[in-house]
């Protein structure tokens, strides 16, 4: 086992293209870290490079205290489970299990007794003798992660390894791995553009946007304390509420609602203290929206509901604020049904809106986040 | 009722159209092969019968118990047996290559392999002479083998890449992972994943040789000679052997339709399936 260290790491293509801008953070020993992002942000890129199948372009390296920017992929000690499973179509699963023991050369005993070991975790043992073409995917998914951990790695890096898994079954798999690696406590990567699985999985969550690390913290201070608009709006689902404002006092206008801040919110935003006309960006979040005729606040907004997704336990009321909608940044960002500018409120299934109504919206001002319009970057 | 009907006229249709494509392949060889079953009397009589009123093996006895054909048999088989060896040794290292590590030049390198193909085998023919002349090579098997080589690397080339392409890259970077250097990635595991792959493009890279007759004909006079050159032969100035000639079309034609038995199910399946998601 051991910690990595990644210092200004770069790669740039021959084509030029920057794909990563100095990351820079550490991941201790033992820890589950999971690096998050839309399509293209490089979070694969990243993993690749820390297994050994791309080039550093600069930067340093360190896996335990060894600088292995130039060290071949089969001898840094680390084990790499790929979102299609790569398994070996013409080897049988215990075969599969055991090619990295025998290319370690360990003699046959303790290949056999690894193998049987990794099988029983993974309940894989009645499939032993199957090729992978005639396995589900969630079993081929435990056979890809018995070749990972037979070996006892230093590291773990895992490439969107529960893409390929249906809703269910990937609901499964998440709490398997994320038990597994408790268990056998090896530091682990693992690369997802879910950010559910980011949140449910790491200790730390790495989150990345073109190629920069945007923030690196535990899921909840990500979800608490976004140092960013784009990670504020990233992280949680469905996506933080961002509009211009602007701040005047303790009066928050948005559009053509005003209301008080809490004396609390300056308490530990101080910078915001003896705002005068200040612009900003500010951000709700929709479960902190709820329905003023069921819940009052002295915060309260008003806004034309366009549309009403009643999933049962909550309800997803989507409004029409008049202020100007900001965008995160987000390319992956799917666009809500109707306007893709439209908040998205959480309110309890009570509620009694519907589309076309003009709903008064309570909500939670303690929760509020602001950013700087210009830097975009969290105002504390 | 009147879907139904209407279904089965366009059934007979596609069956009937099925039928008349398939006899267009298979009559000539039937026509061939029933030829080489009649008595010899009977092979050019006024007009002709499809199917032999005696069943007669004559003609495969004459051309057997002669000297010639055995022997260019035996130049064939050899020929065309490390034709495929060679061009399977330069092909498939080289498609790996070119398709796994893409670069310009790769691309270049697969697109002047076409090039090539699109060359006339009797314009290359003449240099082709020249050279194996000068190297001492003409009428022999290694020259024959060169040539051919030339003529059947871009096809392995080709049909190798296409295999490569289709081969998930996880696989060597897996196997990289998993303790290999680069080299046993590609012969422990991608080599053995390409069986099917590779038994295609041998069994085409076969056949080239084996049905190659150009250059054969250029290339080689008595030691070397190869079995189309002497079926060939069989039509000369003292007359047209014509029953012996497609006995002996026959026999030359046998392994090709063996090894294709034969390797069907690598042909049909490949062996990839599973590797990915599937």
């Amino acid at each position: 086992m051991a910690g990595i260290e990644l210092r200004n790491i770069n790669k740039v293509y021959g084509n030029r293209f920057h794909a990563l801008h100095d990351l820079n953070f550490d991941i201790r020993d033992g820890e589950f870290m999971v690096f998050v992002g839309p399509s293209g942000c490089g979070k694969s890129t990243a993993l690749r490079m820390i297994a050994g199948l791309e080039s550093i372009s600069s930067g340093e390296l360190r896996i335990g205290d060894r600088v292995v920017n130039h060290i071949d992929p089969k001898d840094r000690d680390i084990a790499m489970v790929f979102q299609s499973y790569a398994l070996y179509p013409h080897k049988t699963v215990r075969e599969n299990i055991a090619f990295p023991l025998q290319m370690a050369r360990l003699p046959t005993t303790e290949i056999d007794s690894r193998v049987n070991e990794a099988a029983r975790i993974l309940e894989l043992t009645a499939l032993l003798d199957r090729k992978p073409a005639l396995l589900s995917g969630g079993q081929r998914q435990r056979v890809a992660m018995g070749r990972a951990i037979v070996r006892k790695p230093a590291a773990f890096l895992m490439d969107e390894p529960l893409s390929n898994l249906d809703a269910k079954l990937r609901v499964q798999m998440r709490g398997e791995i994320a038990s597994l690696q408790r268990k056998l406590n090896v530091t682990t990567i693992y690369v997802t553009h879910d950010q559910v699985e980011a949140m449910t999985m790491g200790d730390r969550v790495a989150v990345m946007k073109g190629g920069v690390l945007q923030q690196v913290d535990t899921p909840q201070n990500l979800y608490n304390r976004p140092e960013n608009v784009f990670v504020a709006a990233f992280i949680g689902s469905p996506s933080m509420n961002l509009y211009e404002a602007v701040l005047n006092g303790r009066t928050l206008t948005l559009g053509s609602n005003s209301f008080e801040i809490p004396d609390r919110v300056f308490e530990y935003r101080p910078s915001l203290n003896g705002a005068s006309n200040r612009q900003v960006i500010v951000g709700f979040r929709p479960e902190h929206m709820n329905d003023a005729a069921i819940r009052p606040s002295s915060a309260e907004i008003s806004a034309p509901v366009t549309l009403v997704e009643a999933l049962g336990s909550e309800s997803l009321v989507h409004l029409n604020i008049d202020a100007a909608w900001v965008d995160a940044g987000d390319p992956d960002a799917v666009a809500d049904i109707g306007d893709e500018r439209a908040a998205v409120a959480r309110f309890s299934p009570k509620s009694t809106v519907r589309a076309g109504d003009i709903a008064r919206i309570a909500v939670d001002a303690e929760e509020l986040h602001f950013f700087e319009p210009d830097t975009r970057t969290s105002i504390w | 009722m009147h879907k139904a009907r209407h279904l089965n006229v366009s059934g007979i249709l596609i069956n009937g159209a099925a039928l008349v494509l398939v006899l267009s392949y298979a009559l000539p060889y039937m026509y061939l092969l029933m030829t080489s079953i009649k008595p010899a009397a009977d092979v050019q009589q006024i007009p002709p019968s499809f199917f032999p009123a005696v069943l007669s093996f004559e003609n495969f006895r004459e051309v057997l118990r002669s000297s010639t054909l055995p022997k260019a048999f035996v130049n064939s088989l050899t020929v065309a047996v490390l034709t495929t060896a060679l061009s399977l040794a330069v092909a498939v290292p080289a498609a790996y290559v070119a398709t796994q590590y893409r670069r310009r030049i790769t691309t270049l390198f697969l697109l002047f392999a076409l090039v090539t193909r699109m060359v006339p085998s009797v314009s290359l023919g003449v240099p082709l002479f020249q050279l194996l002349k000068s190297l001492g090579l003409l009428d022999t098997v290694p020259g024959l083998v060169l040539a051919h080589t030339s003529a059947a690397v871009p096809l392995a080339l080709l049909l190798m890449s296409a295999f490569f392409e289709g081969m998930p890259r996880e696989l060597e970077e897996a196997a990289r992972m998993d303790g290999c250097t680069r080299f046993q990635a590609f012969r422990k595991i991608v080599l053995p994943v390409m069986t099917g792959g590779i038994a295609v493009t041998a069994l085409f890279t076969f056949i080239t040789s084996w049905n190659e007759f150009l250059y054969a004909l250029l290339l080689t006079s008595e030691a070397t000679k190869t079995a189309p050159i002497v079926i060939a032969e069989y039509n000369s100035v003292y007359g047209l052997a014509w029953g012996a000639m497609t006995a002996a079309a026959v026999l030359y034609s046998l392994p090709v339709i063996v090894v294709t038995l034969a390797l069907q199910k690598q042909i049909v399946g490949g062996l990839t399936f599973g590797a990915v998601k599937g």
